[in-house]
């Protein structure tokens, strides 16, 4: 009749499709593609020496040493919180359970800023600790442990909100089945429930672990800026920008911008298992929505 | 070992699931909990399992009190209605697993293990598929292994949670007459959750009707399809033509009882006989549907306002050889009637 | 809160670790912030939270944010849209790279596109000539909220749009309707509560962010200063009272944002649970 018109019903005229995805793609690329590439390009715009010397720095040194130090300690406890806070909420149920996500959900809605803001009044000088902790000689704010404790409240919700869906689409049949077949408790937590959900507890880990040594917002208001011992990478490279140190500056951000990117790959194949495992959790009659793999939200 | 349970009764908020139930199942025998969905027969279920408490009520294992032991205690043996595979597992470590998790002392040694996931495997005639995945196997060699799983710990009792709900019909069918051979094997108590009335009767020993969480008639296939105790049971159990005594007085006549007031009468579509002449009793319908449906013929009588099923077997059809718009008469072979079931909804 | 029936473990133990640690991370130090407000008096709080800086601070802020969200709306529902719908070379890789403002550290993003846009930037260098500033003005800030907020939008419309059953579009171009109608009849009404749930959470990520707006804003006073930054410069000053004012007013802001998010979230369910 009209042979012009595209073959499928449902589908849109070509110039149409390709006008969209010309669009998509020009937008992808000016906007995500092309800082990505100019951070490399920039930070080795002065030749590789010099892109060297400024990680062999000892300040650039000391902050790469505090932010995976940083790392370190906050994702293996966000890490237990999340394993903790998942078996509670997606095997039993309890008054006030959804209120309870929402509560975990909390810290991505507030401002980095405001995060840090909030260690300060308990911490500070003049906060509600703050004259105790001087008395005893313990440093929290404008030290490590600031640090720490901002950097933790930043990531904290990541593993949780992807354990908690994955724990609730899968069903606790598995469990209840080892329960019946005589495992005890920590049999069936070790033996069924870690390696269900393996896949899935990496995947917070990857994006909690970005996150963690990235975080600039609450780890600067609570950091102090003390050049060699308080400046995380995220902070490093702020100085340099100011002090008008381009290259030396994005040398450090190369960095940060190679762990995004192995941090994309990574994330990349997470998913891909992720999704192949629910699909053939979809063969093998669903409990729950199979929720795809989401990326986090603030 | 035998179980027994005394007035069990649960509920969830407002929604009474089981209510005052009282049942004893005999040991070795291969019993149905039937019923529509959420008439609380999977709740009674895992209640015997002890997945779930009972408000109420006690539950004994050969005479003991069980209420309070643990699931883990209970030597039960539990196949869930979507298998619960251990999908990291292969098809072997499901079966053995078990075993693996018994306590140091009492766990047999791998040789032990692999002889028996190896017999259990080939009792369930899988033995193949040992090294295999769950999620490479089909429906029907799922259920197979949740069985030989539960089967691995020599449980005193087996319990199957709508064992072939997720199957399509041509496995199912398979798969039950083998559960029935099966069962006739090993002769473990056992007890299954079907909504299917057609599962129940072809593979227990017994059957128990359930609705709206209270016990409508426990008895063998027979009985309950040959003589159900209640309107519902009548109603569940396969089609039905229903006939209320103030409009269709002579068919209480029919069936031969005084009834005073509201009354129900119930008769099977192929315990309705369809004559070509007026004999004593019969009534007047007319044909408006004739449908050969496999073995048998399913024809529609319109007699007054109401439409009347009846089913007639190919070589009576072949003799009466009925057209659509025919003036025929029918009387009933069989005829149950219930009193004062005025709340009896249709 | 008394113990659920199951047969599994655990229950108090999870539960009481993940209110434990929960309080003493997120709520004891967040109530700081309340308690730090309340010993301010109400017209003092008043005149803090209203004076001229302040309020220029608030509309930067919002205004950029609702801008950068309504941009990131039209992109990324071109972008999810193509990456679902079509076919095309590198599309696994341009699936990936939608992440990128998650995965890379904010204070990088905030050099590398303020240096993009500065005037002998790479890309400021051919706007300049035109009469467009980006960097150090609001509109660098737009750009900077813009890549911040793409991943929201993309992910949160992709998975719907996956979800769309190709039966039901089929159905409207059997009874005779334009792909344009559709589109505006059919798939639009069904991912709307997505594309505003993805334009919420751009739009509050964007307002709490700091990293990558302070190095492209300029921070000029009543011009291109975003309230985070306000708040750090009042902390700079030592004046935690009015630090903690400010973070008041952004913390009831974006406890408002989540409740919305949540209602959308609801709303969206509902709405799939009448269509199924």
């Amino acid at each position: 009749m009209q042979p012009k018109k595209s073959a499928r019903s449902t589908q849109e005229p070509r110039w149409l499709r390709y006008s969209l995805i010309g669009i998509a793609l020009a937008f992808l690329l000016s906007f995500l593609f092309l800082p990505l590439v100019f951070v490399f390009v920039q930070a080795l715009a002065k030749g590789v020496d010099t892109y060297l010397d400024a990680l062999k720095e000892p300040d650039a040194w000391s902050a790469i040493r505090l932010t995976l130090i940083t790392a370190a300690i906050a994702v293996p406890f966000n890490l237990v919180f999340g394993v903790a806070a998942s078996w509670a909420i997606a095997r039993f149920e309890f008054k006030g359970k959804a209120f309870l996500v929402s509560l975990i959900d909390l810290p991505f809605a507030v401002s980095p800023v405001i995060c840090g803001l909030i260690y300060i009044l308990l911490f500070g000088s003049h906060g509600w600790i703050g004259p105790w902790l001087q008395d005893h000689d313990i440093k929290i704010v404008f030290a490590i442990p600031g640090i720490v404790l901002a950097t933790v409240f930043v990531t904290f919700p990541f593993v949780a909100r992807e354990l908690i869906p994955l724990m609730q689409a899968q069903g606790k049949d598995e469990e209840e089945a080892a329960i019946s077949l005589g495992a005890s408790g920590f049999q069936t937590f070790w033996r069924v429930t870690l390696p269900n959900v393996k896949w899935g507890l990496i995947y917070g880990v990857i994006l909690c672990n970005a996150r963690a040594m990235g975080e600039f917002g609450a780890v600067s208001v609570v950091s102090g800026h003390i050049r060699g011992e308080t400046n995380t990478m995220p902070l490093h490279i702020e100085i340099l920008y100011n002090e008008y140190q381009q290259a030396a500056a994005f040398a450090v951000a190369s960095l940060l911008a190679l762990l995004a990117l192995v941090t994309l790959v990574l994330k990349s194949v997470v998913e891909w298992r992720l999704r192949k495992e629910l699909a053939a959790q979809d063969e093998l009659p669903p409990d729950g929505l199979p929720a795809t793999p989401r990326t986090a939200h603030a | 070992m035998s179980i027994d349970i005394q007035n069990i009764s649960k509920r969830f908020g407002p929604f009474v699931a089981l209510d005052n139930i009282n049942l004893s199942l005999p040991t070795g025998e291969l019993t149905a909990l039937l019923g529509p969905s959420g008439c609380g027969k999977t709740t009674l279920l895992r209640i015997i399992a002890g997945m779930e408490s009972a408000d109420q009520g006690q539950v004994l294992f050969s005479g003991n009190d069980a209420t309070h032991l643990h699931t883990r205690d209970r030597q039960v043996g539990f196949v869930f209605q979507h298998y619960a595979l251990f999908r990291h597992m292969t098809v072997f470590e499901n079966v053995a697993f078990g075993l693996r998790v018994k306590p140091r002392k009492e766990r047999p040694s791998d040789a032990e293990i692999r002889q028996k996931v190896t017999h259990l495997l080939q009792l369930v005639q899988l033995d193949w598929l040992a090294d295999r995945y769950p999620s490479q196997l089909s429906g029907g060699q799922r259920q197979r292994i949740a069985l030989a799983r539960a089967l691995a710990v020599e449980p005193k009792v087996l319990l199957l949670d709508e064992p072939f709900g997720a199957l399509d019909t041509k496995v199912r069918k398979e798969l039950r007459r083998w559960l029935r051979h099966l069962h006739d094997e090993v002769h473990i108590t056992s007890v299954f959750v079907t909504h299917d009335q057609e599962e129940a009767l072809e593979v227990a020993d017994r059957v128990v009707v359930l609705n709206k969480g209270k016990i409508e008639q426990i008895g063998t296939p027979d009985e309950v399809y040959s003589h159900p105790a209640t309107p519902f049971v009548y109603q569940f159990l396969g089609n039905v033509n229903v006939f209320h005594s103030r409009i269709h007085g002579s068919w209480a006549e029919i069936a031969k009882q005084e009834h005073q007031g509201e009354a129900v009468a119930f008769v099977r579509p192929h315990d309705i006989e369809i004559t070509r002449d007026a004999g004593q009793g019969a009534l007047q319908g007319t044909v408006r549907f004739v449908h050969p449906i496999g073995p048998v013929v399913r024809v529609e009588l319109a007699h007054q306002s109401e439409t009347i099923e009846v089913e007639l077997s190919r070589e009576r059809q072949q003799q009466l050889d009925l057209r659509v718009g025919e003036v025929t008469y029918f009387r009933p072979r069989q005829v149950q009637v219930f009193e004062d079931v005025q709340d009896f909804v249709i | 809160m008394s113990k659920p029936h199951s047969i599994l473990p655990g229950f108090r133990l999870s539960l009481g670790y993940t209110i434990l640690y929960l309080s003493l991370i997120v709520l004891i130090p967040l109530s700081a912030i309340f308690f730090k407000t309340a010993l301010m008096s109400w017209p003092d709080f008043w005149a803090l939270v209203t004076s001229p800086r302040v309020v220029a601070s608030y509309k930067v802020t919002f205004g950029t944010s609702l801008v950068a969200a309504l941009i990131n709306c039209l992109f990324g529902l071109v972008v999810a849209w193509s990456l679902t719908r079509y076919q095309f070379v590198g599309k696994r890789f341009f699936d990936a790279l939608v992440d990128l403002p998650f995965a890379l550290p904010t204070a990088v993003a905030g050099i590398t596109l303020s240096s993009l846009y500065s005037v002998n930037g790479w890309v400021g260098q051919y706007l300049e000539p035109h009469g467009i500033k980006v960097a150090y003005t609001p509109t660098g800030i737009v750009v900077a909220l813009t890549f911040i907020g793409l991943p929201f939008v993309v992910r949160t419309l992709q998975p719907v749009l996956e979800d769309l059953e190709a039966e039901v579009e089929e159905a409207a171009a059997c009874l005779g309707a334009t792909r344009w109608q559709t589109f505006r009849r059919v798939i639009f009404p069904a991912i709307l509560p997505a594309l505003l749930t993805g334009f919420t959470l751009a739009f509050a990520r964007a307002i709490g962010e700091y990293g990558s707006v302070i190095f492209i804003a300029g921070n000029m006073p009543m011009i291109s200063e975003i309230t985070p930054l306000l708040i750090v410069a009042k902390l700079e000053q030592y004046d935690y009272s009015g630090a903690t004012a400010l973070a008041l007013v952004m913390l009831v802001f974006s406890f408002v944002l989540l409740f919305t998010i949540n209602g959308l979230q609801w709303w969206a369910s509902r709405r799939g649970q009448r269509g199924a």
